[in-house]
């Protein structure tokens, strides 16, 4: 599916219409810090990512690796694709990207929301030639069983098939055990069933941590040579 | 401002757009909490409200105090209204309600804001005439000088005016002075430019927990 079919894969900036410039402002800051930092793990995407460095596990377990966070709450595949496009990857070589996004997508179906994320993933690859990408599974939202639920589970069986034939792209499920026999999720798990609260995130962490480690391990060491 | 002219105080359920019934699930959940709770502080609001229970500073500073936690994301006046009309106020007799909304009020003036957050107060006094309620001020929100920021203080000003003439109600200033002297707010304060980080919550919680703790000492027989 192009761009031009697809509306999920178009690059899009988000309009300012509560007034106070704050998307933007979050862009430009992100901008800046390609510029200063080196980081090698890059984490981008929605407000699930934003959040998680609002909380104890970053500092604990990503900080350590060298990660920046690019996460914008709210953010849809097309805005994220806008933000890649214009300068969030510049100046940058991250060994190993992450990404989550696409719960947003609400104008869009489970084919063009896969779409979106397959188009970021390929940018991605175009971008940062040696860098693996992770792509986290959307979670299940909502108290009870709703039709956002199958569309996230959907969009996801779509991914888990196509993202491997791109590349050095994994594609993990870290949502398995939210949804209970009942087929409730806990606000002890999503404090507004669909935000992490911190013991979940810590819990989806530890998994993600261990695989970062690996492939950090397996990545070659690329900044000795450059600097030769 | 009558009611029916203001659609900041008029009562309003959030719709479910997006499909996942999220806001009435918390809405539900906020209610059947409260039966067989007996909360002496209930905090009510938007976002700020909402995520001050996710840090380590609900644990440390309100949990103690026996506060139950009713923010929603994205709550204007009109929305908290409506839900403490409809059931979350029912089963409980806090001494302090602690209310901070309004920001996310788009498309409404200062005044009607205030006629939004007055509308609150006064369905808090008449469900539970022997509580108090905290009137939070808004902060400021946006990186650089914007007129969310004019809109936000103009609102602090009529509400701070109006509740001084009542015994029921008080009004405190949460600002511990956020913008720096370039106009622009860190983003260690608010990573986003309007949601708080933990450490700019501990900043604003302790004058918070101080307040709320002397008019609980009042309240005590």
């Amino acid at each position: 599916m192009s761009a031009e079919e697809n509306p999920a894969a178009e690059p899009a900036p988000v309009i300012d219409v509560q007034g106070d410039g704050r998307w933007m402002s979050q862009h430009n800051r992100f901008v800046q810090e390609c510029k200063d930092a080196e980081p090698d793990v890059l984490f981008v995407g929605d407000s699930m990512v934003q959040l998680m460095q609002q909380h104890e596990v970053w500092r604990e377990l990503f900080s350590p690796l060298h990660a920046l966070n690019f996460g914008v709450s709210g953010d849809t595949t097309c805005n994220v694709l806008w933000r890649l496009q214009n300068g969030e990857l510049d100046n940058i070589r991250p060994k190993v990207v992450v990404l989550w996004v696409g719960t947003n997508n609400h104008e869009h179906t489970a084919d063009q929301v896969a779409g979106g994320i397959l188009a970021i993933a390929q940018l991605l690859l175009s971008r940062l030639p040696k860098a693996k990408i992770i792509v986290l599974g959307l979670l299940p939202r909502g108290e009870f069983p709703n039709p956002l639920r199958e569309k996230n589970a959907a969009v996801n069986n779509l991914l888990r098939a196509s993202l491997p034939r791109l590349g050095p792209v994994q594609f993990i499920d870290v949502g398995g055990n939210f949804v209970h026999s009942d087929g409730t999720i806990s606000s002890r798990d999503m404090f507004d069933f669909l935000h992490l609260s911190a013991g979940a995130y810590r819990t989806m962490s530890t998994t993600l941590h261990e695989l970062l480690l690996q492939l950090l391990e397996e990545t070659p060491q690329e900044r000795r040579a450059s600097l030769v | 401002m009558s009611e029916d002219s203001n659609p900041a105080a008029t009562p309003t359920p959030c719709e479910d757009i997006q499909g996942d019934g999220r806001w009435m699930s918390l809405h539900n959940r906020f209610v059947s909490d409260s039966k067989g709770k007996e909360p002496d502080v209930l905090f009510v609001g938007d976002s700020l409200v909402q995520l001050l229970h996710e840090f380590e500073v609900w644990r440390k500073l309100f949990s103690p105090l026996h506060a139950l936690n009713f923010g929603v994301g994205g709550d204007a006046t009109h929305h908290v209204l409506w839900r403490l009309m409809n059931g979350e106020l029912d089963y409980i007799s806090p001494k302090v309600v602690v209310l901070w909304v309004g920001t996310n009020n788009h498309g409404h003036t200062p005044e009607q804001i205030c006629g939004g957050i007055m509308a609150i107060i006064n369905v808090i006094h008449q469900k539970l005439p022997h509580a108090h309620t905290l009137v939070l001020g808004l902060l400021p929100r946006g990186k650089s000088p914007n007129p969310l920021r004019a809109r936000n203080a103009s609102v602090n000003d009529l509400v701070q005016a109006e509740v001084a003439s009542l015994s029921h109600a008080s009004f405190l200033d949460m600002d511990p002075g956020f913008i720096q002297s370039d106009g622009s707010i860190a983003h260690q304060d608010m990573y986003d430019y309007l949601h708080l980080t933990p450490r700019a919550y501990q900043r604003v919680c302790q004058p918070l927990h101080e307040r709320i703790r002397s008019l609980l000492d009042k309240h005590a027989p």
